[in-house]
Protein backbone atom coordinates (compact mmCIF):
# COMPACT_ATOMS: atom_id res chain seq x y z
CA UNK A 1 0.00 0.00 0.00
CA UNK A 2 1.29 3.45 -0.91
CA UNK A 3 -0.27 6.59 0.56
CA UNK A 4 0.18 9.77 -1.45
CA UNK A 5 -0.54 13.18 -0.01
CA UNK A 6 -1.91 15.61 -2.59
CA UNK A 7 -3.22 18.24 -0.17
CA UNK A 8 -2.26 18.56 3.49
CA UNK A 9 -3.41 22.05 4.48
CA UNK A 10 -6.49 22.79 6.54
CA UNK A 11 -9.27 25.29 5.97
CA UNK A 12 -7.84 27.36 3.13
CA UNK A 13 -5.31 26.85 0.32
CA UNK A 14 -2.14 28.86 0.86
CA UNK A 15 1.17 29.36 -0.95
CA UNK A 16 4.59 30.52 0.12
CA UNK A 17 5.08 34.22 -0.63
CA UNK A 18 7.93 35.69 -2.67
CA UNK A 19 9.48 37.04 0.52
CA UNK A 20 9.36 33.62 2.19
CA UNK A 21 11.03 31.92 -0.79
CA UNK A 22 13.67 34.65 -0.92
CA UNK A 23 14.45 34.09 2.75
CA UNK A 24 14.90 30.34 2.13
CA UNK A 25 17.27 31.04 -0.77
CA UNK A 26 19.26 33.55 1.27
CA UNK A 27 19.53 31.17 4.23
CA UNK A 28 20.64 28.32 1.95
CA UNK A 29 23.34 30.49 0.35
CA UNK A 30 24.54 31.56 3.76
CA UNK A 31 24.70 27.94 4.89
CA UNK A 32 26.71 27.07 1.75
CA UNK A 33 29.13 29.94 2.21
CA UNK A 34 32.66 28.71 1.63
CA UNK A 35 31.68 25.24 0.47
CA UNK A 36 32.99 24.00 -2.86
CA UNK A 37 29.77 22.96 -4.62
CA UNK A 38 30.71 22.33 -8.24
CA UNK A 39 28.09 19.90 -9.47
CA UNK A 40 24.38 19.30 -9.11
CA UNK A 41 25.28 16.14 -7.21
CA UNK A 42 27.31 18.19 -4.68
CA UNK A 43 24.44 20.63 -4.36
CA UNK A 44 21.87 17.87 -3.90
CA UNK A 45 23.98 16.34 -1.12
CA UNK A 46 24.41 19.73 0.54
CA UNK A 47 20.66 20.34 0.41
CA UNK A 48 19.83 16.94 1.90
CA UNK A 49 22.49 16.99 4.60
CA UNK A 50 22.67 20.62 5.61
CA UNK A 51 19.22 22.12 5.27
CA UNK A 52 16.12 21.27 7.27
CA UNK A 53 12.91 20.42 5.42
CA UNK A 54 11.55 23.94 5.96
CA UNK A 55 14.86 25.34 4.74
CA UNK A 56 14.96 23.40 1.50
CA UNK A 57 11.29 22.80 0.66
CA UNK A 58 7.72 23.64 1.65
CA UNK A 59 4.92 21.66 3.23
CA UNK A 60 2.64 23.01 0.50
CA UNK A 61 -0.71 24.63 0.66
CA UNK A 62 -3.32 22.50 -1.14
CA UNK A 63 -6.26 21.44 1.01
CA UNK A 64 -7.09 17.87 2.03
CA UNK A 65 -6.68 15.14 -0.57
CA UNK A 66 -4.98 11.79 0.10
CA UNK A 67 -4.66 8.79 -2.19
CA UNK A 68 -4.62 5.24 -0.84
CA UNK A 69 -3.00 3.05 -3.51
CA UNK A 70 -3.17 -0.65 -2.79
CA UNK A 71 -2.73 -1.69 -6.39
CA UNK A 72 -6.48 -2.11 -6.86
CA UNK A 73 -8.17 -1.72 -10.22
CA UNK A 74 -9.74 1.55 -9.04
CA UNK A 75 -8.39 4.68 -7.37
CA UNK A 76 -9.10 5.36 -3.69
CA UNK A 77 -9.10 8.92 -2.44
CA UNK A 78 -9.89 10.71 0.79
CA UNK A 79 -11.51 14.10 0.32
CA UNK A 80 -11.56 16.43 -2.64
CA UNK A 81 -9.72 19.49 -1.39
CA UNK A 82 -7.73 21.65 -3.78
CA UNK A 83 -5.08 18.88 -3.92
CA UNK A 84 -7.53 16.90 -6.07
CA UNK A 85 -6.56 18.95 -9.11
CA UNK A 86 -2.92 17.83 -8.99
CA UNK A 87 -3.97 14.25 -8.27
CA UNK A 88 -6.23 14.29 -11.35
CA UNK A 89 -3.41 15.42 -13.61
CA UNK A 90 -1.06 12.82 -12.15
CA UNK A 91 -3.63 10.02 -12.46
CA UNK A 92 -4.03 10.79 -16.16
CA UNK A 93 -0.27 11.00 -16.70
CA UNK A 94 0.27 7.66 -14.92
CA UNK A 95 -1.80 5.84 -17.53
CA UNK A 96 -0.97 7.44 -20.88
CA UNK A 97 -3.40 6.47 -23.62
CA UNK A 98 -5.81 4.83 -21.18
CA UNK A 99 -9.23 6.45 -21.00
CA UNK A 100 -11.63 6.33 -18.13
CA UNK A 101 -11.12 4.55 -14.85
CA UNK A 102 -12.95 4.27 -11.56
CA UNK A 103 -12.42 6.67 -8.68
CA UNK A 104 -13.71 5.80 -5.20
CA UNK A 105 -13.76 9.02 -3.20
CA UNK A 106 -14.45 9.06 0.55
CA UNK A 107 -15.57 12.35 2.08
CA UNK A 108 -14.78 13.19 5.70
CA UNK A 109 -17.43 15.91 5.52
CA UNK A 110 -18.78 18.52 3.16
CA UNK A 111 -17.04 21.69 4.26
CA UNK A 112 -15.67 23.79 1.46
CA UNK A 113 -11.98 22.98 1.87
CA UNK A 114 -12.75 19.25 1.47
CA UNK A 115 -14.76 19.48 -1.76
CA UNK A 116 -13.36 22.54 -3.55
CA UNK A 117 -11.11 20.50 -5.86
CA UNK A 118 -13.91 18.77 -7.75
CA UNK A 119 -14.65 21.61 -10.22
CA UNK A 120 -11.01 21.28 -11.39
CA UNK A 121 -10.81 17.47 -11.52
CA UNK A 122 -9.90 16.74 -15.13
CA UNK A 123 -10.78 12.99 -15.16
CA UNK A 124 -14.42 14.00 -14.55
CA UNK A 125 -14.48 15.40 -18.11
CA UNK A 126 -14.08 11.90 -19.57
CA UNK A 127 -17.34 10.00 -20.30
CA UNK A 128 -15.44 6.74 -19.66
CA UNK A 129 -14.73 7.75 -16.07
CA UNK A 130 -16.79 6.45 -13.15
CA UNK A 131 -16.70 8.47 -9.94
CA UNK A 132 -18.23 6.98 -6.79
CA UNK A 133 -18.65 9.40 -3.92
CA UNK A 134 -18.79 7.56 -0.58
CA UNK A 135 -19.96 9.69 2.32
CA UNK A 136 -21.63 9.26 5.69
CA UNK A 137 -23.46 12.51 5.02
CA UNK A 138 -26.71 11.96 3.15
CA UNK A 139 -26.50 15.34 1.42
CA UNK A 140 -23.13 14.93 -0.33
CA UNK A 141 -24.67 15.16 -3.80
CA UNK A 142 -26.47 18.37 -2.88
CA UNK A 143 -23.22 19.91 -1.60
CA UNK A 144 -21.30 19.05 -4.77
CA UNK A 145 -24.03 20.30 -7.09
CA UNK A 146 -24.45 23.50 -5.10
CA UNK A 147 -20.76 24.49 -5.23
CA UNK A 148 -20.84 24.39 -9.03
CA UNK A 149 -24.19 26.14 -9.41
CA UNK A 150 -24.40 29.51 -11.18
CA UNK A 151 -23.27 32.53 -9.14
CA UNK A 152 -20.53 30.40 -7.53
CA UNK A 153 -19.11 28.71 -10.66
CA UNK A 154 -19.49 28.94 -14.40
CA UNK A 155 -19.81 25.23 -15.16
CA UNK A 156 -22.72 23.34 -13.55
CA UNK A 157 -22.26 19.84 -12.11
CA UNK A 158 -24.65 18.44 -14.77
CA UNK A 159 -22.09 19.17 -17.49
CA UNK A 160 -19.57 16.65 -16.16
CA UNK A 161 -19.17 13.84 -18.69
CA UNK A 162 -18.20 11.26 -16.06
CA UNK A 163 -20.68 8.84 -14.56
CA UNK A 164 -21.23 9.90 -10.91
CA UNK A 165 -22.66 7.65 -8.18
CA UNK A 166 -23.37 8.60 -4.58
CA UNK A 167 -23.29 6.05 -1.77
CA UNK A 168 -24.23 6.88 1.81
CA UNK A 169 -22.21 4.80 4.27
CA UNK A 170 -23.04 3.94 7.87
CA UNK A 171 -20.36 4.39 10.51
CA UNK A 172 -19.23 1.16 12.16
CA UNK A 173 -20.05 -1.10 9.22
CA UNK A 174 -17.39 -2.82 7.11
CA UNK A 175 -17.69 -2.26 3.36
CA UNK A 176 -15.66 -4.25 0.82
CA UNK A 177 -15.12 -2.00 -2.18
CA UNK A 178 -13.03 -3.17 -5.14
CA UNK A 179 -10.84 -5.29 -2.89
CA UNK A 180 -10.46 -2.74 -0.09
CA UNK A 181 -12.26 -3.02 3.27
CA UNK A 182 -13.43 0.39 4.45
CA UNK A 183 -14.93 1.30 7.82
CA UNK A 184 -16.06 4.72 9.03
CA UNK A 185 -16.15 6.31 12.49
CA UNK A 186 -18.15 9.35 13.58
CA UNK A 187 -16.04 12.32 14.70
CA UNK A 188 -16.63 15.54 16.60
CA UNK A 189 -16.68 18.46 14.15
CA UNK A 190 -19.22 21.20 13.43
CA UNK A 191 -21.81 19.53 11.19
CA UNK A 192 -20.19 16.12 11.96
CA UNK A 193 -17.26 14.47 10.20
CA UNK A 194 -16.17 10.87 9.66
CA UNK A 195 -12.84 9.08 9.70
CA UNK A 196 -12.11 6.08 7.49
CA UNK A 197 -10.00 2.98 7.97
CA UNK A 198 -8.74 1.27 4.80
CA UNK A 199 -7.47 -2.31 4.90
CA UNK A 200 -6.08 -3.92 1.76
CA UNK A 201 -6.03 -7.58 0.79
CA UNK A 202 -2.63 -8.06 2.41
CA UNK A 203 -3.92 -6.74 5.74
CA UNK A 204 -2.12 -3.38 5.61
CA UNK A 205 -4.18 -0.54 6.98
CA UNK A 206 -4.27 3.25 6.88
CA UNK A 207 -6.62 5.49 8.84
CA UNK A 208 -7.71 8.93 7.65
CA UNK A 209 -8.98 10.96 10.59
CA UNK A 210 -9.12 14.65 9.90
CA UNK A 211 -11.33 17.48 11.10
CA UNK A 212 -11.80 15.64 14.36
CA UNK A 213 -11.81 17.28 17.77
CA UNK A 214 -10.95 15.28 20.88
CA UNK A 215 -12.65 17.57 23.32
CA UNK A 216 -11.86 17.81 27.02
CA UNK A 217 -15.45 16.89 27.84
CA UNK A 218 -15.23 13.73 25.72
CA UNK A 219 -11.98 12.23 27.00
CA UNK A 220 -13.89 9.24 28.29
CA UNK A 221 -14.96 8.50 24.69
CA UNK A 222 -11.46 8.32 23.24
CA UNK A 223 -11.20 4.56 23.69
CA UNK A 224 -13.37 4.26 20.56
CA UNK A 225 -10.61 5.96 18.57
CA UNK A 226 -7.92 3.80 20.16
CA UNK A 227 -9.88 0.76 18.94
CA UNK A 228 -10.38 2.29 15.47
CA UNK A 229 -6.64 3.05 15.19
CA UNK A 230 -5.56 -0.35 16.57
CA UNK A 231 -2.32 -1.69 15.04
CA UNK A 232 -2.72 0.47 11.92
CA UNK A 233 0.30 0.91 9.68
CA UNK A 234 -0.44 4.62 9.30
CA UNK A 235 -2.70 7.11 11.06
CA UNK A 236 -3.32 10.37 9.23
CA UNK A 237 -4.56 12.68 11.96
CA UNK A 238 -5.78 16.22 12.32
CA UNK A 239 -3.01 18.01 14.23
CA UNK A 240 -3.86 21.55 13.29
CA UNK A 241 -3.27 23.16 16.68
CA UNK A 242 -1.20 22.85 19.82
CA UNK A 243 -2.87 21.08 22.74
CA UNK A 244 -3.11 24.39 24.59
CA UNK A 245 -4.90 26.00 21.64
CA UNK A 246 -7.47 23.20 21.40
CA UNK A 247 -8.08 23.62 25.12
CA UNK A 248 -8.56 27.38 24.96
CA UNK A 249 -8.88 29.76 22.01
CA UNK A 250 -9.54 27.04 19.43
CA UNK A 251 -11.86 24.89 21.53
CA UNK A 252 -14.98 23.67 19.71
CA UNK A 253 -13.49 24.48 16.28
CA UNK A 254 -13.52 20.77 15.45
CA UNK A 255 -9.76 20.18 15.28
CA UNK A 256 -7.15 18.44 17.34
CA UNK A 257 -3.52 18.50 18.40
CA UNK A 258 -0.26 16.65 17.85
CA UNK A 259 -0.06 15.46 21.47
CA UNK A 260 -3.50 13.86 21.49
CA UNK A 261 -2.76 12.14 18.17
CA UNK A 262 0.51 10.72 19.54
CA UNK A 263 -1.17 9.46 22.71
CA UNK A 264 -4.00 7.79 20.77
CA UNK A 265 -1.54 6.18 18.34
CA UNK A 266 0.67 4.97 21.18
CA UNK A 267 -2.29 3.40 22.96
CA UNK A 268 -3.48 1.86 19.69
CA UNK A 269 0.01 0.49 18.95
CA UNK A 270 -0.09 2.12 15.52
CA UNK A 271 3.17 2.09 13.59
CA UNK A 272 3.21 5.57 12.04
CA UNK A 273 1.49 8.89 12.48
CA UNK A 274 1.29 11.59 9.80
CA UNK A 275 0.64 15.08 11.13
CA UNK A 276 -2.02 16.50 8.82
CA UNK A 277 -4.39 19.41 8.16
CA UNK A 278 -1.81 22.09 8.85
CA UNK A 279 -2.95 25.49 10.03
CA UNK A 280 -2.99 27.95 7.08
CA UNK A 281 -1.68 30.60 9.48
CA UNK A 282 1.49 28.57 10.06
CA UNK A 283 4.52 29.03 7.82
CA UNK A 284 6.94 26.20 7.07
CA UNK A 285 9.13 26.98 10.06
CA UNK A 286 6.17 26.79 12.44
CA UNK A 287 4.99 23.48 10.97
CA UNK A 288 8.52 22.12 11.25
CA UNK A 289 8.66 23.24 14.88
CA UNK A 290 5.42 21.35 15.55
CA UNK A 291 6.99 18.27 13.96
CA UNK A 292 10.10 18.59 16.13
CA UNK A 293 7.94 19.06 19.24
CA UNK A 294 5.98 15.96 18.25
CA UNK A 295 9.14 13.87 17.83
CA UNK A 296 10.30 14.99 21.25
CA UNK A 297 6.94 14.22 22.89
CA UNK A 298 6.89 10.78 21.27
CA UNK A 299 10.27 10.04 22.88
CA UNK A 300 9.16 11.33 26.27
CA UNK A 301 5.94 9.32 26.20
CA UNK A 302 7.30 6.11 24.64
CA UNK A 303 6.58 2.97 26.63
CA UNK A 304 7.11 0.29 23.99
CA UNK A 305 7.91 0.19 20.30
CA UNK A 306 8.63 3.65 18.86
CA UNK A 307 5.93 5.44 16.91
CA UNK A 308 7.24 6.94 13.67
CA UNK A 309 5.96 10.51 13.45
CA UNK A 310 5.90 12.01 9.95
CA UNK A 311 4.84 15.48 8.97
CA UNK A 312 2.70 15.29 5.84
CA UNK A 313 3.46 17.60 2.95
CA UNK A 314 2.03 17.96 -0.54
CA UNK A 315 3.84 15.32 -2.59
CA UNK A 316 4.79 12.97 0.26
CA UNK A 317 4.55 9.26 -0.52
CA UNK A 318 4.55 6.72 2.28
CA UNK A 319 5.02 3.02 1.47
CA UNK A 320 3.40 0.76 4.05
CA UNK B 1 -2.30 7.83 42.42
CA UNK B 2 -0.82 9.36 45.56
CA UNK B 3 -1.82 13.02 46.03
CA UNK B 4 -1.16 15.16 49.08
CA UNK B 5 -3.05 18.37 49.76
CA UNK B 6 -1.88 21.02 52.26
CA UNK B 7 -2.67 24.66 52.97
CA UNK B 8 0.21 27.10 52.70
CA UNK B 9 -0.71 30.71 53.42
CA UNK B 10 -3.72 31.60 51.32
CA UNK B 11 -3.08 28.79 48.84
CA UNK B 12 -4.04 25.16 48.69
CA UNK B 13 -1.08 23.08 47.43
CA UNK B 14 -1.82 19.80 45.68
CA UNK B 15 1.13 17.48 45.09
CA UNK B 16 0.56 14.42 42.86
CA UNK B 17 3.23 11.73 42.60
CA UNK B 18 4.41 9.50 39.77
CA UNK B 19 2.94 9.57 36.27
CA UNK B 20 -0.29 10.96 34.94
CA UNK B 21 -1.05 8.74 31.98
CA UNK B 22 -3.88 6.65 30.54
CA UNK B 23 -4.08 4.53 33.69
CA UNK B 24 -4.05 7.39 36.23
CA UNK B 25 -5.58 10.44 34.57
CA UNK B 26 -9.13 9.81 35.79
CA UNK B 27 -7.95 9.74 39.40
CA UNK B 28 -5.85 12.87 38.79
CA UNK B 29 -8.83 14.60 37.18
CA UNK B 30 -11.02 13.69 40.14
CA UNK B 31 -8.43 14.79 42.71
CA UNK B 32 -8.00 18.17 41.01
CA UNK B 33 -11.76 18.72 40.87
CA UNK B 34 -11.97 17.93 44.58
CA UNK B 35 -9.10 20.31 45.37
CA UNK B 36 -10.80 23.17 43.51
CA UNK B 37 -13.94 22.57 45.56
CA UNK B 38 -11.89 22.46 48.77
CA UNK B 39 -10.01 25.70 47.94
CA UNK B 40 -13.29 27.44 47.16
CA UNK B 41 -14.95 26.12 50.31
CA UNK B 42 -11.98 27.27 52.44
CA UNK B 43 -11.98 30.70 50.79
CA UNK B 44 -8.51 30.24 49.27
CA UNK B 45 -7.99 32.19 46.02
CA UNK B 46 -5.14 30.05 44.69
CA UNK B 47 -4.65 26.36 44.02
CA UNK B 48 -1.00 25.48 43.43
CA UNK B 49 -0.23 22.20 41.71
CA UNK B 50 3.18 21.07 42.93
CA UNK B 51 4.70 19.16 40.02
CA UNK B 52 8.00 18.34 41.73
CA UNK B 53 7.15 14.67 42.31
CA UNK B 54 5.56 14.13 38.89
CA UNK B 55 7.67 12.22 36.36
CA UNK B 56 5.39 12.56 33.34
CA UNK B 57 1.99 13.84 32.22
CA UNK B 58 0.14 12.75 29.07
CA UNK B 59 -2.28 14.84 27.02
CA UNK B 60 -5.18 13.61 29.14
CA UNK B 61 -3.46 14.82 32.30
CA UNK B 62 -2.80 18.17 30.67
CA UNK B 63 -6.44 18.44 29.65
CA UNK B 64 -7.42 17.61 33.24
CA UNK B 65 -5.44 20.74 34.18
CA UNK B 66 -7.57 22.71 31.74
CA UNK B 67 -10.76 21.28 33.21
CA UNK B 68 -9.62 22.26 36.69
CA UNK B 69 -8.72 25.74 35.43
CA UNK B 70 -12.19 26.14 33.92
CA UNK B 71 -13.80 24.86 37.10
CA UNK B 72 -11.65 27.21 39.18
CA UNK B 73 -12.67 30.25 37.15
CA UNK B 74 -16.33 29.61 37.97
CA UNK B 75 -15.64 29.67 41.73
CA UNK B 76 -12.88 32.29 41.88
CA UNK B 77 -9.92 29.94 42.33
CA UNK B 78 -6.80 30.56 40.22
CA UNK B 79 -4.56 27.62 39.39
CA UNK B 80 -0.77 27.95 39.27
CA UNK B 81 1.77 25.27 38.47
CA UNK B 82 4.98 24.96 40.43
CA UNK B 83 8.36 23.21 40.47
CA UNK B 84 8.20 21.11 37.29
CA UNK B 85 11.19 18.85 36.70
CA UNK B 86 13.01 18.96 33.37
CA UNK B 87 10.66 16.49 31.64
CA UNK B 88 7.52 18.19 32.91
CA UNK B 89 8.86 21.61 31.91
CA UNK B 90 9.49 20.29 28.40
CA UNK B 91 5.99 18.78 28.18
CA UNK B 92 4.47 22.08 29.28
CA UNK B 93 6.50 23.85 26.60
CA UNK B 94 5.74 21.35 23.81
CA UNK B 95 2.01 21.45 24.57
CA UNK B 96 2.14 25.28 24.91
CA UNK B 97 0.58 24.87 28.36
CA UNK B 98 3.27 27.26 29.57
CA UNK B 99 1.09 29.89 27.85
CA UNK B 100 -2.10 28.76 29.60
CA UNK B 101 -0.81 28.60 33.18
CA UNK B 102 1.57 30.62 35.32
CA UNK B 103 4.48 28.41 36.31
CA UNK B 104 6.55 29.07 39.42
CA UNK B 105 10.02 27.60 39.87
CA UNK B 106 9.34 26.68 43.48
CA UNK B 107 6.46 25.81 45.76
CA UNK B 108 6.00 28.52 48.40
CA UNK B 109 6.95 27.52 51.92
CA UNK B 110 4.68 30.13 53.45
CA UNK B 111 2.45 32.95 52.29
CA UNK B 112 1.45 33.41 48.63
CA UNK B 113 3.33 32.34 45.49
Amino acid sequence: MIVRFWGTRGVLPVAATAAQVRTKVANALLAANGLDLKSRKDIARFIDENLTFAGRATYGGATSCVEIDAGNSSFFLCDMGSGLREFGLDALARRPGVRGGKYNIFLSHLHWDHIMGLPFFLPASDPNTQIVIHSCHGNAEQALRRQQAEISFHRPFEEWAADFHFITMQAGQDYVIDGMTVTAIAQDHPGASFGYRFTDGAGRSAVYSTDCEHNIDDMYQEDAFVAFFANADLIIADTMYSLAATSSTKENRGHSSNLVAIDLCRQAKAKRLALFHHDPLHDDAEIEQMHEDSLRYEKLSRDGAPLEVLCAYDGLEVAL
Amino acid sequence: MQVTCVRIGDSLVVAPEGRVDESTWKDFDSQLAGAVVQASRDGLPTLIIDLSRLDYMSSRGLRALTSAGQQGRTVGVTIRLAAPNEVMREILEISRYDRLFDIDDNVPTSGGP
